[in-house]
């Protein structure tokens, strides 16, 4: 039967052969109760309510989009039975500290839940997943008494939580935000702005909204050093813990998107009436530290977001190639009496599956990667193990985000293609995935922006330290690979294009501290994707080496798999490294003609 | 009110093919799922629990595997299981598993309710629910769509007829057997799915010694009826073209009918 959203068998590789994860409950008392069979209990019961609940409110979502009228917004009509379910299962604060509802599980585990869940319906995950990062600040930055009174409703996801960052002219330039915060007699604070694209920012799923919300206290600094970040909830909130009056937190419009249609994507006016009050999240003109908490976060999930809807167009792809009948096999072309075959039976067709199963497989590797280097992190027994696991998340969190997203836009329109015509129209799936996904590559930074943290701070993080600890990593893999005899010439190219990037990093590194500045950060994009390639290169060769060292004692069943890992690696090292190295020289030009070119010579 | 449920690990038979050869279920490689009426039974349990307080508890009999099936009982909020797991249980029929639940029930003893699905998908005799009762001597309502209303004594439940519904009241202890129709099963809690993979989790393994039965009496030893044999009913289709014109087709078509007195209605 064929299996909907993700490959359970490449999922349960992930996990076990390749992280470990089961090893994570033997390392920490954290994490005792999470053993192989415990883990794999949570990914049936994932895989079980992401289909059987989620995946039917998709579409069903697109269609109805959400309503604005009234000053009131309606969500779609199956996603309360959906979110009653949701909660009942309390899956919205799954690696949680269990004081605050939570199961304190191992990010590692929750990966698959945010891989089956996204991939089911990801505009209705926003809603729990915004919920989740904004409990965060609060369980991070917030007083004892915000914690008691927002943390566990947020985390049972009684009440949801939402982002205000963003404002009509404070975009990706959120310091030029000018929503202002005037201190009151009794601490509190009086708000006044107007907010937009926020997501999530006005619904019918709860009786309470809760808004982390950046605003510049009267007198602060300009630019992000004068920005406070407030908490500010949709009705107010008494001592006691139960609903007050209306906080002045008005819905003025909704977006009508290209995607994620069934996602509230609102403008809000923060106290047009003079009557919102917000209470103040850690440190004055602190706030872009105590929001970059939930950003970090939020990236990482736009990765997951991104990939998922990767993984479902792989799934449904390979499914429609298999039974759609359709041309004679090619080298049966000239029989006039030869039967039309299953298009998975065509040469380009496979060409375009194995380009979305290499990405797709390697893509999921590196994501759960990231949440282990979490966990890593979270159990090291030494400072410079924490410090080293800490800024692989770091390190990887634009590639998570942004050369993951960028990926995972041409897997869902590969997907498109291999269903032809039937791809474009929105009978079917593609059409819907592909549009969803097309928002991950802007929000939560755009693939732009990451690729500027990439080469502007996380490259010479912690004086450099970090990317040379990648390397080392990435080396490890090789060198044993190497050992590998059917592997051992792919190891080589891999080890050659990453003697090559460590080249193309110093130099990249040196020139964005150079007068060359602009033309080096004109490059960061490119350099984003090579920096990808290598580490979907360094995933798939892990992958290969676990399959090579298996396949010969594997089930029956277990062969075409392990043996698929060594084709994935071959396919990758042999049709897309080369392009990859290829980048890896246009980057040593660094081209400044995006640069020195005049504004006038564009068209217009 | 202390409830005890009954439920079975069946295979997912919407993936279950037959061995062409052999007749039987390929369960090889085929996901194992909790019997789905008994879905419903755990649900009508742990709503009446939810009014009434008191515990929820399944009994299951099985290999060590059913085990996953209590797991997921206790991740919907059962508070107690039981697997009753013991090689002289293999290859019951009807009789002797529901002699072995009953044994277990009344190891139990403090319960006021036994609730089962009205039957498996793999075995579909909808006996033991009828079974367990009668050994057990207490009443019985089977086909339940419906609990009206519960208390310490009694219990009155809807039962679902062919052509109707009847209303039906029962003295406490009682056995229910239940349809899809009841309810809505939720999904498990992850927080209670986590606890119940624990080691302290509150899980026991019963033996036929532990509810005490003589071998002889469980399992193929213990049972009336023996499978001789199963199989798939053969149904295979005679194609034949007709060839030449529309008409001469036609009319061959209408004199074959005629011969093999076939009227134009049993064709459609």
């Amino acid at each position: 039967m064929a299996q909907f959203i993700s490959d359970r068998r490449d999922i349960d590789f992930v996990l076990h052969e390749q992280l470990e994860a089961g090893k994570l409950a033997e390392m920490n008392e954290d994490f005792e109760e999470f053993d192989k069979k415990t883990i794999d209990l949570i990914v049936s019961e994932v895989r079980t309510l992401a289909v059987k609940e989620i995946l039917p409110t998709q579409k069903e979502g697109d269609e109805q989009g959400c309503t604005f009228k009234d000053g009131k917004v309606t969500t779609p009509e199956s996603f309360k039975r959906l979110y009653k379910i949701f909660n009942e299962g309390e899956w919205l604060a799954m690696t949680e500290s269990p004081e605050w509802g939570g199961q304190g599980m191992p990010r590692t585990i929750s990966s698959v839940a945010a891989e089956y869940f996204n991939g089911a319906n990801y505009p209705f995950m926003m809603y729990p997943g915004l919920t989740h990062g904004a409990g965060k600040i609060i369980e991070e930055f917030g007083t004892e008494k915000q914690k008691q009174l927002f943390l566990k409703n947020m985390f049972t996801g009684k009440w949801t939580g939402t982002m205000l960052l963003t404002e009509p002219n404070a975009g990706s330039d959120v310091g030029a935000l000018t929503t202002s915060a005037k201190q009151n007699d009794d601490g509190t604070y009086s708000i006044t702005g107007e907010k937009i694209f926020i997501s999530s920012g006005d619904h019918d799923l709860t009786e309470n909204i809760i808004h982390p919300v950046l605003a510049r206290i009267e007198g602060a600094p300009e630019g992000t050093k004068g920005i406070s970040l407030f908490l500010v909830p949709k009705y107010k909130v008494n001592d006691d813990g139960t609903l007050g009056d209306f906080n002045d937190v008005i819905c003025t419009g909704i977006e009508h998107k290209l995607g994620i249609h069934s996602n509230s994507t609102c403008s809000l006016a923060l106290g047009s009436k003079g009557d919102c009050v917000g209470t103040l999240i850690g440190e004055k003109n602190k706030g872009m530290k105590a929001m970059f908490l939930m950003m970090n976060e939020a990236r990482l999930l736009v990765g997951f977001q991104g990939f998922s809807c990767a993984t479902a167009a792989y799934m449904y792809a390979i499914n429609y190639a298999k039974q759609r009948i359709q041309g004679k096999n090619l080298l049966e072309i000239m029989d006039t009496n030869a039967q039309s075959v299953s298009i998975i039976k065509h040469p380009d067709v496979r060409r375009q599956l194995m380009k979305m199963k290499v990405f797709v497989e390697g893509m999921r590797s590196l994501l759960y990667y990231v949440s282990y280097c979490s966990d890593m992190a979270a159990v090291a027994e030494t400072e410079e193990e924490k410090q080293k696991f800490q800024g692989f998340v770091e390190i990887l969190t634009p590639i998570a985000k942004g050369y993951v997203t960028d990926r995972s836009f041409e897997v869902c329109s590969q997907g498109m293609q291999v269903y032809g015509g039937y791809g474009y129209i929105e009978e079917y799936p593609m059409a819907q995935l592909l549009r969803d996904c097309r928002i991950t590559m802007i929000y939560e930074g755009t693939n732009g922006i990451q690729a500027m943290d990439l080469l502007g701070r996380k490259l010479g993080l912690n004086k450099g330290k970090t990317v040379m600890d990648l390397f080392q990593e990435i080396q490890q893999t090789v060198i044993a690979a190497k050992e590998i005899a059917e592997l051992k010439d792919y190891a080589e190219k891999i080890e050659k294009a990453l003697n090559k990037f460590g080249e193309i990093a110093m130099h990249m590194g040196q020139t964005a501290m150079s007068e060359k500045v602009l033309s080096a950060f004109a490059n960061a994009h490119p350099f984003q994707d090579a920096t990808g390639d290598l580490v979907v290169a360094w995933m798939l060769l892990w992958r290969a080496s676990i399959a090579a060292q298996k396949i010969e004692k594997a089930k029956k069943k277990d062969k075409p798999f392990y043996d698929g890992l060594i084709k994935s690696l071959q396919f990758f090292v042999e049709t897309h490294l080369p392009i990859t190295m290829g980048n890896l020289f246009a980057l040593k030009n660094t081209s400044s003609a995006a640069i020195d070119i005049d504004d006038a010579a564009f068209a217009g | 009110m202390n409830i005890i449920v009954l439920i079975k690990q069946v295979p997912n038979t919407t993936k279950v093919k037959l061995d062409p050869i052999t007749g039987s279920l390929i369960r090889k490689g085929i996901e194992s799922i909790v019997n789905p009426d008994d879905l419903h039974a755990l649900e009508a349990a742990l709503t009446i629990k939810e009014k009434t307080k008191g515990k929820v508890t399944v009994i299951s009999m099985g290999p060590n595997q059913a085990v996953d099936v209590l797991t997921h009982a206790m991740g919907m909020g059962a508070d107690k299981a039981v697997l009753l797991c013991d090689t002289a249980f293999a290859g019951a029929d009807t009789w002797a598993t529901s002699l072995t639940l009953s044994k277990a029930i009344k190891k139990i003893n403090d319960y006021d309710l036994v609730i089962c699905g009205h039957q498996a998908i793999d075995g579909d005799t909808a006996q033991i629910g009828p079974q367990v009762a009668d050994w057990l001597n207490i009443s019985q309502a089977t086909y339940v769509k419906d609990i009206e209303t519960i208390n310490n004594k009694e219990i009155i439940v809807k039962t679902w007829l062919e052509n109707g519904f009847k209303r039906i009241s029962c003295d406490l202890p009682a056995l229910l057997t239940v349809i899809s129709e009841i309810n809505e099963p939720r999904y498990p809690n992850i927080e209670f799915m986590i606890q119940a993979c624990l080691d302290k989790a509150p899980i026991k393994i019963w033996n036929a010694a532990d509810i005490g039965v003589n071998t002889c009496d469980v399992g193929l030893e213990g049972s009336n009826t023996h499978v001789i044999k199963t199989f798939t009913p053969d149904f295979k289709r005679q194609n034949e073209t007709l060839t030449g014109s529309k008409q001469e087709s036609v009319s061959q078509l209408l004199e074959r009918l005629k011969k093999s007195d076939t009227t134009i209605a049993h064709i459609f």
